[in-house]
């Protein structure tokens, strides 16, 4: 009985897995044939994986034009996604997100920081990266802190979310206007997401990273199994559940990181993914994960199609950034979630 | 197998928790622990566990110190039965239940085996919560989130097995249920039971030993016939008492408070 329990469960991750992964290729066809000039979709397809007969210049040349945009959405939404299912699991709180627990606010105020102070060091990704990491960690543990002074409850957790997510953002709206001044891209941009300014060869580095965390993510997917459970029972499994803490901080917090860094602030990704994910395959790790991933990545893509649709049909001087389409879907989720926990 | 607790001294935020406390248990012995409310049972059952460390003394299992076991293999010699489980993130019974496992298969074996969902079988089987599998833990009632977390414990497969309040929540039925399991299983697989418990009816029951708890002291321990004492009893919680004989039993009955009006 449990066995054949257990193999329904399995053959229920395969029945999600695979429709997901074509619904994110599917959007991503979508995403790369939309635009000023229209492209058949299959011809897409087949340019991009290399199986057209006939292969068209002009099709595989706005392909190419399109391709790092498509890529950046569909990384951007992954890796916030999977940042956003580590911080569920590690604060035990089915209300945390990135965004929501200021991690992006402290991570773009702290690139606008390097922006003033070392604007040379800050060409280089690396240390781009570095700085909006240590500002995505010192988020996480300002709003733990706090929380922890209001008593650790999910939504005083939340609450003091909000608090740090403010600040910063008010912090790093002030910082930008002052930065705006020595780089020349809009600072709208940086503050609310757009893949538009993501350049090809920037590409690889945000693949590598995410590729890399979730490999180390997998190797953890008992001691996060257990962890669920609380401290003592993954103490009496025999995991170290400060460890699983920390290190899930520092992923989540370099994983946002990485993407303030390129994309800019894009939120609700990481709350709304996970728990389409353990709706559909449950809470083990092992499903939820590579679910959540693809759930993250059709997302971005799809909220990416919207941005680029509106702006080419009422779009005038510049385009709307990402960020605010992800927000119009995730505040709502966020809203009955929170509802639905306090009438508990 | 033998579990040693040899002088051990627990502090919690610098106030004494327990005190001097040694006792052994043999395999195939069902230790109960009895005291009143705060006297330390559940930290000595979280101290043999090493979820808590105690400041001074030791706990031995056949020999060796459970602080020198690597983390892992402990996981495979000690398990304890605790309410404080987070359900928070929603999870399935079955989810939760897998879990239990982990301590017994590689590290990075993700697929449990044939054996896992066997012994998980067996268990869930003999608990009677084959029908709440799907269920998730949040949506479960006491008593079944009761029987779910002692079948998590059986299915960890321990040499020692520690229970607190397991009979909480449960009816008559279901006390005498799992306390049976509890005892048959100590028995046939040679290993330790520990239960901490209130009920001294049901301890009187079950128990080879009994262990009475006051303050982080041990005040008491030997046959159940030898600690439920009148004098005994009613010395430590502040309780007139009744002795009755049943069968070759005697049975605590709480007739009323010592200071009888005074505020507890």
């Amino acid at each position: 009985m449990t066995i054949s329990f257990y193999e329904t469960k399995l053959r229920n991750f395969l029945i999600f897995f695979f429709p997901l992964t074509f619904l994110t290729v599917a959007l991503f066809v979508a995403h790369l044939s939309i635009g000023p000039a229209m492209l058949d979709p299959i011809l897409v397809f087949q340019t991009l994986f290399g199986l057209s007969p006939n292969p068209e210049k002009a099709v595989a040349n706005v392909v190419s034009l399109r391709l790092a945009r498509a890529l950046a959405a569909l990384l951007s939404g992954a890796t916030l996604a999977l940042a956003g299912l580590l911080m569920q699991t590690i604060t035990r709180n089915p209300l945390a997100d990135p965004y929501i627990f200021g991690l992006s606010s402290t991570a773009l105020t702290f690139v606008a920081l390097g922006f003033i102070f070392a604007p040379s060091l800050m060409i280089c990704k690396h240390y781009l990266i570095t700085v909006a990491f240590l500002g995505a960690l010192s988020g996480y543990m300002l709003t733990a802190l706090l929380s922890k002074l209001g008593g650790g409850s999910d939504v005083s957790m939340v609450l003091a979310g909000i608090a740090v997510a403010s600040l910063f953002s008010g912090l790093s709206h002030v910082l930008l206007y002052i930065v705006q001044s020595m780089i020349r891209s809009h600072y709208v941009y940086f503050l609310l997401g757009s893949t538009a300014t993501v350049l090809q060869k920037e590409i690889p580095l945000m693949a590598d990273s995410l590729l890399s965390i979730t490999f180390i993510s997998l190797l953890f997917i008992k001691p996060l199994n257990a962890y669920l459970y609380g401290d003592s029972y993954a103490k009496q499994l025999g995991f170290e559940p400060e460890f699983i803490r920390h290190l899930g901080a520092f992923i989540a917090s370099f994983l946002t990181a990485v993407i303030v860094s390129y994309v800019g602030i894009v939120g609700f990704i990481g709350l709304v993914a996970p728990h389409i994910a353990r709706f559909l395959v449950g809470s083990n790790h092992l499903f939820s994960m590579p679910t959540t991933i693809l759930v993250g990545a059709s997302i971005a893509l799809s909220a990416d199609i919207i941005v680029k649709l509106i702006s080419m049909y009422v779009g005038t001087v510049a385009e709307l950034p990402l960020g605010i389409v992800t927000s119009i879907i995730g505040a709502p989720f966020l809203a009955y979630l929170i509802i639905k926990r306090l009438r508990e | 197998m033998k579990l040693v607790v040899d002088g051990v001294e627990l502090y919690h935020d610098s106030i004494s928790v327990l005190r001097g406390v040694s006792f052994e248990a043999s395999e195939g012995e069902v230790v109960a622990v009895i005291g009143p409310n705060g006297a330390g049972k559940t930290t000595l059952l979280r101290a043999i566990t090493s979820i808590v460390k105690p400041l001074r003394g030791a706990i031995y299992i056949d020999g060796k110190l459970i602080n020198s076991i690597p983390p892992r293999e402990r996981g495979r010699l000690i398990a304890l039965v605790e309410p404080n489980i987070s359900r928070s993130i929603p999870s399935t019974v079955l989810e939760f239940l897998l879990t239990a496992r982990y301590p017994h298969s590689k590290f990075y074996s993700f697929i449990p085996s044939r054996r896992d969902l066997e012994v998980i079988d067996a268990i869930v089987k003999k608990l009677n919560i084959m029908h709440l599998l799907n269920r998730r833990l949040d949506e479960l009632s006491s008593g079944e989130f009761q029987r779910v977390l002692i079948a998590r414990a059986l299915i960890q497969e321990p040499r020692v097995l520690l229970l607190d309040e397991p009979t909480a929540f449960l009816d008559i039925r279901y006390k005498l249920g799992v306390l049976e399991l509890v005892w048959s299983i100590t028995k046939e697989q040679r290993i330790v039971g520990i239960i901490a418990i209130h009920d001294m009816y049901l301890a009187s029951l079950y128990a080879d030993k009994v262990i009475l708890l006051s303050n982080g002291v041990i005040v008491a321990a030997g046959k159940p016939n030898d600690v439920f004492r009148e004098e005994l009893i009613e010395k430590i919680y502040g309780v007139k008492v009744q002795i009755l004989n049943i069968g070759d039993r005697r049975v605590v009955i709480p007739i009323q408070l010592l200071n009888h009006g005074q505020s507890l």
